[in-house]
C-alpha cells in the first residue's frame, strides 16, 4: 500500500507542475484609439465598423478585428509589439484608404486614426418642440466621388442610437434635397408613448449611396 | 504438468507464426482498395460516384449536423428560420433559438471553399480516363467522367453563387517537393469565366450522361436544368448588379460581370429551359383535381411523378431517412414521446402567406385583420369570419399546399389552431383577449386556446399561427424517431424551369414570357391566360410562392441585388420582420358575432431581430487560411 502512495504522491505533483508551464500570460498592452476628420471624432453605427489590427512576422496571418464603437473609438487588448493597423476596404462612411498605420505597443499607446469621410455633419442642433424633435444640420461634402444617399433623425430610448437600434426616424433622400449648401431640417413626432417620457436621444446621420454604414453626429440627449 | 503446459503453449505459438510467415509480405491490404482495384470495377466506381454526389454543397436540405450553434456553419432546413419563409419555433436553447435573434449576417455566412472535393473529381477523371480494362469500356469511360464533370459544374456553381469567381482547377495539382509551390497557386478567375466554364462543360457532355429516366443521377436534362438555372444567375448579376447605386466589383472581375454579358447570358439560359419544356421529357404533376393537394403532391410524390428532374432520395427500407417530419410535425399530431420528439420547429410566416395572391388575381393581403393591441382602435377593422378558414377563401391554392392553415386538416386529422378568445366588455366598448394555455378550455365549454396554438413564445408550438405542409410526410409512424421519414429534397423541377424561363424572356423583351408563368400558374389553379403581362416584381413573387421552402428564396434576392433592400435589419420595415396571424373566437352572447372568428397581425414577439443584409454579404467571405496558403487569391469586397 505504502508503495502505491509513494508512486502516485509525484505524479500527482508532477500534473500540477505540468499544467502551469503550459499557460499563457494573459496579454496587458492595451491600445486604443479614435477614428477622426478634421480633429473630431466620427461617429458611426454601434458595433458595425471594423478595423484590422495584423502583426507581420509570422508565417500565417490571422487579423484582429477591431470594432469601433458609435463615438468612433475603439480598443485592443494586446500582446506587446509592433502591429499593422488598416481599414477594412468599404467598410467604414469614409473613402477607401489603403493607408497602414503602424504602431509600436509598448505598455499602452492611443492613437489617431485620420480617415476622409464622404459627407460630415455640422452645425446640428437638435430642439424639442412640443411633440416633436425636430432637428438642424449641414451636410458638406468632403468627398463627393461618391453621391449622396441619404440624410436622416434617429430617436431612441437609449444612448446606442443609429438606423438599426431606434424608436423612431425619418429620413430625407438625396433627391429631395435642393442643395447642400442651406442648412438642412428634419423633424419627428414622438407619439403618445415617447413624448411622456422624461428623455429621449436623438441623433443625424448621413448615408452615402454604395456605402453600407452611416456616419453619425454626436448623441443628443433631450429631455422634456 | 507445468511443463507439458508450457511445451503446448510454445508449440502452437511456434506453428501459427510460421503459418503465416510464408505470405506474411504479400498480403492484400483488408481496408484500402488500390487504384487497379477501384478503377477497374464498374461497381465500385459508381460507389465512389455516390460518394461525391453525397459531398456536394447544400444550404437548406434535409441534411446538417443536429446541433449547429453558428450562423455560419452549414446548418440545413433549420436555416429557412434565418430568412423571411418562417421562424423558428422549435427548443428554444441558442443553438437554434440565435435565428430569431441574429443581429447581422455574418460575412462568413455561405462561405465555401471545398476544393477537397474538387481535387477528388479531378483525379477519378484522370484515373478512369486511364483505365484499360475490358470491364470498364470506353462508352462506360466516358460516361462515368460526364457523370463527374456533371458534379464538378454544380460544385463551381455552387462555389460561384456564394463566393464570386474562384480559381477553375480541372486538373490534380501535384506537388513537386522542390520546395517552391507557388506554381500550384492559381489567382480567382473572373466570376464571368467561372459561369461560361459551367456553361462550357455542360454543353461538352450533355449528350454523354445516359442515365436516361433517373431522378438521383445525372442526365441529359439534368445538366440543361443546371445549366438554365446558372444562366439565369449569372444574367441578372450581370444586369442587376450594374444597376445598383454602386456596383458590386473587384478590379480584375473576380465578382461582378459587365452589363453588355446579360443578354447573352439570358439568351442561354431561356434556350435551356425551352430545350426542357418542348421535349416532353417533364410534365407538371396535375394528378390531383385538389389543386393545393395537387401542389403538395408535386413535391411529395415519388411514383409517377414526371415535374422533378433531380432529387436526392431517402428510403426508410434502405436506412435513409431523415427528421424533418419529425421535427416540423404540428403539436397535436406529434407521436413520439415529448423528450424525444420535436415538432412545430418551422412557423411559416404570415408575410410568406400574405404573399399568395386572391384567386382573381389581386394582392394578397388578408383583409379584415387587427393589430393586436387589445384596444378599441385595434380591433376597428375587423371582419368577423364564420369559421378560421374563411379568411384563406378564394387565394391561391399552393397557398394551402405549401402551408398549414388555421381550420385545416393534416393526413385526415383536424387541426386546431385558435390563440384565445375575445369576450365583450360593454364598459370600455371593445373585445377584451384572453389567451389559455396549450389545448384550454374556456369557462363556456368551447376551445380557449387550441390544441396547436398558436403561442407565442413556448416551444414546440406554433409562434405565428401556421404550420408547415410542403415536405411534410403523411406515412405512418414518419414524425417519429423509430420510422422517420423518407420523403425526397427535390433538386431541380419542371416548376422552376418554366419559372426561369419566363424571367429569361421578360428580361430578353421577349413576350412568350408571360405564356410560361401563365402555364405555371394554370396548373397552380387560376384560370388560363391570368397574367398578361409581366413585371420584376410579378417575378419575384411567383417565384416566392411557388418555390418556397426550396432553398431559392436567398439566392434569388441575392442575385437580383434587392436583399440588402428588402432586408435592412429595421423593425419599420415589414419586408424584414416575421409577422404573425392569431386566430381568436368572439363571445358576446346573443349578439349576430358571437361565435365568429377575428384574426389579429402583428410582429411576431419572439424574432427580437429584423434580418439584416449587408453590402458584404452579396459575396461570402474567404477564410484567411485560404489567403494564407495562396497569396493570390484577392478578399471579396467589403471584408
Amino acid at each position: 500500500m505504502i508503495h502505491y502512495i509513494k508512486l502516485i504522491v509525484p505524479l500527482i505533483i508532477l500534473s500540477f507542475a505540468s499544467c502551469e508551464l503550459d499557460n499563457y500570460e494573459p496579454p496587458t498592452s492595451t491600445l486604443t484609439g479614435t477614428v477622426t476628420y478634421d480633429g473630431k471624432p466620427i461617429g458611426v453605427r454601434s458595433g458595425g465598423v471594423q478595423l484590422e489590427l495584423w502583426q507581420p512576422g509570422f508565417a500565417l496571418n490571422t487579423k484582429i478585428p477591431v470594432n469601433i464603437d458609435q463615438e468612433g473609438r475603439f480598443s485592443a487588448s494586446l500582446f506587446d509589439g509592433t502591429y499593422k493597423l488598416t481599414f477594412l476596404a468599404g467598410n467604414g462612411p469614409w473613402v477607401v484608404s489603403t493607408d497602414t498605420i503602424v504602431v509600436h505597443l509598448n505598455g499602452s499607446a492611443d492613437i489617431t486614426v485620420p480617415a476622409e469621410p464622404y459627407y460630415t455633419i455640422s452645425e446640428e442642433t437638435v430642439a424639442r418642440n412640443g411633440e416633436n424633435i425636430e432637428a438642424s444640420f449641414r451636410a458638406l461634402a468632403v468627398n463627393d466621388s461618391r453621391a449622396l444617399q441619404s440624410v436622416g433623425l434617429y430617436v431612441g430610448t437609449t444612448a446606442i442610437l443609429d438606423n438599426i437600434n431606434n424608436k423612431l426616424k425619418v429620413e430625407l433622400p438625396a433627391a429631395d434635397i435642393a442643395t447642400l449648401d442651406d442648412p438642412i431640417s428634419l423633424a419627428v413626432n414622438l407619439g403618445p408613448e415617447l413624448s411622456s417620457r422624461a428623455y429621449v436621444y436623438a441623433r443625424i446621420g448621413v448615408r452615402t449611396s454604395g456605402v453600407n454604414e452611416m456616419l453619425f453626429s454626436p448623441v443628443f440627449k433631450i429631455n422634456r | 504438468m507445468k511443463t507439458l503446459y508450457k511445451l503446448t503453449v510454445s508449440f502452437f505459438i511456434l506453428i501459427s507464426v510460421s503459418a503465416c510467415k510464408s505470405d506474411w509480405l504479400e498480403r492484400e491490404p483488408e481496408e484500402i482498395l488500390t487504384d487497379e482495384q477501384l478503377w477497374n470495377n464498374p461497381e465500385l466506381i459508381i460507389s465512389t460516384i455516390a460518394d461525391y454526389y453525397s459531398r456536394l454543397p447544400q444550404h437548406t436540405d434535409f441534411g446538417g449536423p443536429y446541433n449547429c450553434g453558428s450562423p455560419s456553419a452549414y446548418c440545413g432546413w433549420k436555416d429557412y428560420a434565418s430568412y423571411d419563409e418562417a421562424m423558428w419555433s422549435g427548443v428554444s436553447n441558442f443553438d437554434f433559438e440565435f435565428r430569431n435573434n441574429l443581429i447581422e449576417y455574418p460575412f462568413a455566412r455561405w462561405s465555401l471553399w471545398n476544393y477537397d472535393l474538387v481535387r477528388d473529381i479531378n483525379l477519378a477523371i484522370d484515373k478512369i480516363g486511364a483505365v484499360n480494362s475490358p470491364k470498364v469500356p470506353d462508352a462506360m469511360k466516358n460516361q462515368f467522367i460526364a457523370e463527374l464533370r456533371f458534379i464538378r459544374a454544380l460544385n463551381y456553381f455552387e462555389l460561384v453563387k456564394r463566393m464570386g469567381g474562384v480559381p477553375i482547377i480541372t486538373e490534380q495539382l501535384i506537388y513537386d517537393f522542390e520546395g517552391d509551390p507557388t506554381y500550384l497557386q492559381h489567382p480567382r478567375n473572373s466570376e464571368e469565366e467561372v459561369y461560361l466554364f459551367i456553361e462550357s462543360e455542360l454543353d461538352a457532355i450533355t449528350d454523354l450522361l445516359g442515365n436516361e429516366g433517373s431522378k438521383t443521377r445525372a442526365n441529359k436534362y439534368t445538366a440543361i436544368a443546371l445549366k438554365s438555372r446558372a444562366m439565369l444567375y449569372a444574367g441578372s448579376i450581370a444586369k442587376y448588379n450594374n444597376l445598383m447605386a454602386s456596383p458590386i466589383t473587384l478590379p480584375n472581375g473576380e465578382v461582378g460581370i459587365p452589363a453588355s454579358k446579360a443578354a447573352y447570358f439570358y439568351e442561354s439560359s431561356l434556350q435551356a429551359s425551352k430545350a426542357i419544356i418542348e421535349s416532353g421529357a417533364y410534365q407538371l404533376y396535375e394528378s390531383n383535381p385538389d389543386r393545393g393537394m395537387n401542389f403538395y403532391e408535386a413535391l411529395t410524390v415519388k411514383n409517377g411523378n414526371n415535374e422533378v428532374i433531380m432529387a436526392v432520395d431517402y428510403a426508410v427500407s434502405q436506412g435513409l431517412r431523415h427528421l424533418f417530419t419529425l421535427e416540423n410535425i404540428p403539436r397535436s399530431l406529434r407521436q413520439d414521446v415529448e423528450n424525444v420528439s420535436g415538432s412545430s420547429a418551422l412557423s411559416p410566416s404570415l408575410n410568406l402567406v400574405e404573399s399568395y395572391e386572391y384567386l382573381d388575381g389581386s394582392v394578397g393581403t388578408l383583409k379584415g385583420v387587427g393589430t393586436g393591441s387589445n384596444t378599441a382602435e385595434g380591433q376597428a377593422n375587423w371582419i368577423f369570419y364564420d369559421s378560421p378558414a374563411a379568411i384563406f377563401a378564394d387565394k391561391d391554392p399552393r397557398l394551402s399546399g405549401t402551408i398549414i392553415l388555421p381550420g385545416s386538416t393534416f393526413a385526415g386529422q383536424a387541426l386546431n389552431i385558435q390563440a384565445g378568445v375575445y369576450t365583450w366588455n360593454a364598459s370600455a366598448n371593445k373585445y377584451d383577449r384572453v389567451e389559455g394555455s396549450l389545448n384550454s378550455q374556456y369557462t363556456d365549454g368551447g376551445v380557449l386556446t387550441g390544441g396547436d396554438g398558436p403561442l407565442r413564445n413556448e416551444t414546440y408550438v406554433s409562434a405565428t399561427g401556421f404550420y408547415l405542409r410542403k415536405y411534410l410526410d403523411s406515412a405512418p409512424g414518419a414524425a417519429t424517431s423509430a420510422v422517420r421519414s423518407d420523403i425526397w429534397w427535390v433538386r431541380f423541377r419542371l416548376g422552376e424551369i418554366y419559372l426561369n424561363a419566363g424571367e429569361a424572356a421578360f428580361e430578353l423583351g421577349l413576350p412568350e414570357g408571360v405564356s410560361y408563368v401563365n402555364r405555371l400558374r394554370e396548373r397552380a389553379g387560376f384560370g388560363p391566360n391570368s397574367l398578361t403581362e409581366l413585371s420584376l416584381a410579378r417575378i419575384m413573387n411567383e417565384r416566392k410562392v411557388e418555390l418556397a421552402f426550396e432553398d431559392h428564396r436567398v439566392w434569388d434576392l441575392r442575385r437580383w441585388r434587392v436583399a440588402h433592400e428588402r432586408w435592412d435589419g429595421t423593425t419599420t420595415n415589414p419586408n424584414a420582420n416575421i409577422y404573425a396571424l392569431f386566430p381568436y373566437r368572439i363571445i358576446r352572447p346573443g349578439h349576430p358575432d358571437d361565435g365568429k372568428y377575428v384574426f389579429d397581425k402583428f410582429r411576431s414577439s419572439r424574432t427580437t431581430r429584423p434580418r439584416y443584409f449587408r453590402y458584404g454579404n452579396y459575396y461570402a467571405e474567404i477564410p484567411q487560411t485560404v489567403i494564407n496558403n495562396n497569396p493570390k487569391i484577392a478578399r471579396n469586397p467589403f471584408h
